[in-house]
């Protein structure tokens, strides 16, 4: 029996954690929650998922900051982070990019959808 | 969504879609599709987030308008170069400066495309190019302001 593949999801809103780690558990992932920006590196650092799953707008450090100090890290620069978030302006979009998000998803209609064709073309599903 | 023909200074190829953009909801669904059109092109997931979000905000601008208008989503090559491209009318632009138009677009837009070009005068046509190449599968973490970190 092979073992699924864990995702860690950051995400600050319980409700919205619940709907993704609904959405993520039913395609076969194991899905790990923190809900803030410094429990989320920890978490990723100490035990690294197969991908992360990372909100903007997080108390005390942002999605950005989370996802730029991931990609520094060598223990961590490998793992993919989709960044899935209600700022989908141009700016926050390239500041997501720049920080070395291998996606950056609305929290659209269409979102869970964009995020399961993501996770094809990164061979996590 | 549907089959289109859209002008401009490189040669379409497929997928060409266009989206009717007449309120908000259309917003998602121009997303939704330049996503697939980027996906059929080959772009990476992050190459699709930047024209789904220049297309976005080129949706945005034609509902701030009131007069609904099809955005055309097609590929174009250019050489050996295949990009994919975002146009639409802009009747609203008539009587407005060319250079004013791009230099508010490229504003607004950052890096997210390549390319901004503006066409025709009855009514303009704004285009918008990324173009797909081997650099942008070489990402680098960069600040804000796209230097690279120390």
């Amino acid at each position: 029996m092979t073992m699924a593949l864990e995702a860690l999801l950051i995400e600050d809103s319980k409700t919205q954690a619940a709907q993704i780690k609904d959405t993520l558990e039913s395609v076969g992932l194991r899905v790990r929650v923190a809900y803030d920006g410094p429990e989320g590196l920890r978490e990723a650092i100490e035990n690294p998922p197969a991908l992360v799953i990372l909100d903007v707008k997080l108390p005390t450090m942002d999605g950005f900051q989370v996802c730029r100090r991931l990609k520094r890290n060598p223990s961590t620069q490998d793992i993919p982070i989709i960044m899935l978030t209600e700022k989908a302006d141009p700016k926050a979009t390239m500041s997501g990019l720049r920080a070395g998000a291998d996606d950056y998803i609305p929290k659209d209609i269409f979102a869970a959808e964009h995020l399961m064709e993501t996770l094809r073309e990164l061979g996590i599903l | 969504m549907g089959m289109s023909r859209s002008k401009g200074p490189y040669t379409m190829q497929p997928p060409v879609m266009s989206v009717r953009v007449e309120d908000s909801m259309d917003i998602m669904i121009v997303r939704d599709t330049i996503r697939r059109a980027g996906s059929l092109l080959g772009f990476s997931p992050a190459n699709r987030a930047q024209m789904a979000s220049a297309a976005a905000t080129l949706a945005e601008l034609v509902l701030k308008t009131g007069e609904p208008q099809l955005l055309h989503l097609n590929g174009v090559t250019h050489g050996h170069k295949t990009g994919l491209q975002i146009s639409s009318a802009a009747p609203w632009l008539a009587n407005v400066s060319t250079n004013n138009v791009l230099i508010a677009l490229r504003s607004k837009l950052g890096d997210l495309v390549d390319e901004i070009l503006m066409e025709g005068e009855n009514p303009p046509i704004i285009f918008m190019v990324m173009w797909m190449n081997e650099a942008r599968g070489d990402r680098k973490v960069t600040d804000d302001d796209g230097q690279p970190e120390a």
